[in-house]
């Protein structure tokens, strides 16, 4: 029984793989639904990527359209040496990393300070309400203050370091899977997961203890 | 296990030789059967790991209950915008195409005045502008490559660039020759269509105006670029883009300022998974007498314990490939950190290397 319900699980995973081929072939045709239909497939998650590595809606939107838009214009190159998901995530990976290094400089040369009392924050997640009604107002302050301890947190690791963490933990990558799309070996990718596991643990310990 | 004594309530510090596998371990997914019940038996009676372990799990939770999905408006809004940026991309390319269908053949051979005018008017111009155009391309030598931002350029599986993104600059007065060892280097791109194809780099360097430096390792400025990066941290002070640099750089392990700069890196670099990366890098290299030393010292001083296994599967691997002789220098060393260094795990690949490279006494 179990060794038949694999076989339709293998069937199952062999006909969508089929299925994908197929579009990404019209796509490099031309067909222009054909790409919006290999977009919707990815795009929720390429949003998700983007916005917890930048923590700006704006900013994950350039990740996004920056990075379809030159999935689009290399479609035709694409060989099949992969799946269609490796290689859109190592553009993916690819914009990503540009832009946290770009940011990263320009934050030194240029950052506001942001006064006291200063109630704007560019931070996606700092304007987030609190969406369980139970919450008492200080809760939610409890909540908003945490996830400002958290964004500074993550501002403290290299780019590498964040895109490593970030798809380990919430894209559901092993590391090997995580230095193929990077383009390095999963030795640095681990390396870069303790890092970033460490400067995580030193900046936030006290808040469990 | 190690204590904190720094803060006000002690906390019980994991193993240093078991702080990685925790956080594997934690990860999830990446530890095989056997090494998660090799850690499982080790926390059994190593409460300070045990409570490592939760503490990672906890701060694991806390870090996930701030993750976010993307709002359904933000979603709309990103899918509207590239629809549009699509657009505009198809418009762009339907008007080269009936640009190129339109001239010159169909307008120019039904109307044989217009195509004589045009002739004359060509060859006006190539006669007075000519001579000039050749003058300023024989005084400037390209010694600069700028790179003008060209996003089809990185793409994957994309036929190989030419070498270096350059576009020869037309000036009067030759410029100095940009150094590429004193550029900081921003960030390291690596791309591989197929496991057996040389793997095009593309480095991004951090001068006054943005360069990037693409090509292959075969390239002379590429190599130097990444032998900067190890030589002087300085220039690279991100440790990933410094293992990056080791990890392309193996590969070429026969060149001797590559081996040089390897070593050093084993050495001196301020981040233990570059050391690490280092020594197996020079595992491939052959039994040179700086490697031997590079290993030996590393065995001897270097403060984390992973460097230290690391020299020891390194020696021991090259022994076992007959690339090195277990000689009375390499058994001492082992012999010497099998009895006396502060890591257990480190005294037990001590103690397995010596079995696998002394055979036992003949009974």
């Amino acid at each position: 029984m179990g060794v038949a319900r694999d076989a339709d699980a293998r069937q199952a995973r062999a006909a969508q793989v089929a299925e994908e081929q197929a579009l990404v072939r019209q796509a490099q045709t031309g067909e222009r639904m054909a790409f919006d239909a290999l977009v919707r497939r990815y795009d929720r998650e390429v949003l998700r990527l983007a916005l917890n590595l930048v923590r700006h809606s704006e900013d994950a939107r350039d990740i996004y359209q920056e990075s379809f838009l030159k999935a689009y214009r290399n479609l035709p190159h694409f060989r099949f040496e992969c799946s269609f998901y490796t290689w859109l995530y190592r553009i993916v990976t690819n914009v990503a990393l540009d832009h946290l290094r770009r940011r990263g400089s320009r934050r030194e040369e240029q950052a506001p300070a942001l006064t006291e009392g200063d109630s704007g924050s560019s931070d996606f997640f700092d304007r987030q309400p609190q969406t369980n009604p139970a919450s008492s107002p200080e809760k939610q302050l409890w909540g908003q203050e945490l996830s400002q301890r958290i964004g500074e947190a993550m501002k403290r690791l290299s780019p590498r370091e964040r895109v490593v963490f970030e798809m380990k933990h919430y894209h559901g990558l092993r590391l090997r899977a995580i230095g193929d799309l990077l383009g390095t070996s999963e030795e640095t990718a681990k390396n870069s997961l303790f890092r970033a596991t460490r400067k995580l643990r030193d900046s936030l310990s006290d808040i469990w203890k | 296990m190690t204590t904190d004594m720094t803060s006000e309530t002690t906390v019980q510090q994991p193993c240093a030789e078991w702080r990685e596998l925790l956080t594997l371990l934690a990860a999830g997914g990446e530890l095989d059967p056997a090494e998660q019940e090799r850690v499982s038996r080790h926390m059994a009676h190593c409460a300070a790991c045990a409570a490592s372990l939760e503490r990672e799990r906890a701060l694991l939770a806390l870090v996930a209950d701030d993750h976010r999905e993307p709002d359904p408006a933000l979603l709309a809004a990103c899918r509207a915008g590239l629809q549009d940026a699509l657009d505009r991309q198809e418009e762009r390319g339907w008007l080269r195409r009936k640009l190129s269908v339109l001239l010159p053949a169909s307008w120019i051979s039904p109307r044989p005045a217009w195509s004589g005018a045009l002739l004359l008017l060509i060859g006006f111009t190539v006669g007075l502008l000519g001579p000039r155009l050749l003058l300023r391309s024989h005084a400037t030598p390209v010694s600069v490559s700028r790179s003008v931002p060209a996003p089809d350029a990185s793409a994957m599986g994309a036929n190989p660039s030419p070498l270096l993104s350059a576009k020869p600059q037309a000036v009067s007065v030759a410029p100095a020759p940009f150094d590429l060892r004193a550029a900081d280097v921003a960030g390291i791109n690596v791309f591989r269509s197929s496991e057996s194809e040389v793997p095009r780099v593309e480095l991004h360097l951090r001068t006054q105006q943005p360069l990037t430096v693409r090509g292959t390792l075969d390239d002379d400025d590429v190599r130097s670029v990444l032998l900067n990066v190890l030589q002087d941290s300085r220039f690279c002070p991100d440790p990933d883009l410094r293992l990056d640099a080791v990890n392309l750089l193996r590969s070429r392990d026969n060149d001797p300022a590559v081996r040089s700069v390897l070593c050093r890196a084993a050495r001196a670099d301020g981040d233990a998974g570059v050391r690490r990366m280092a020594l197996q890098a020079l595992a491939g290299a052959g039994p040179q007498p700086m490697i031997r030393d590079t290993l030996l010292d590393a065995l001897a001083a270097d403060d984390d314990a992973g460097v230290r296994i690391e020299a020891i599967s390194v020696l021991r691997d090259m022994a076992m490939r007959r690339a090195m002789l277990p000689d009375d220098r390499i058994l001492n060393a082992l012999r010497e950190r099998a009895q006396k260094d502060p890591s257990s795990s480190v005294r037990v690949q001590s103690v397995a290397a010596l079995r696998a490279l002394v055979p036992p006494p003949a009974p």
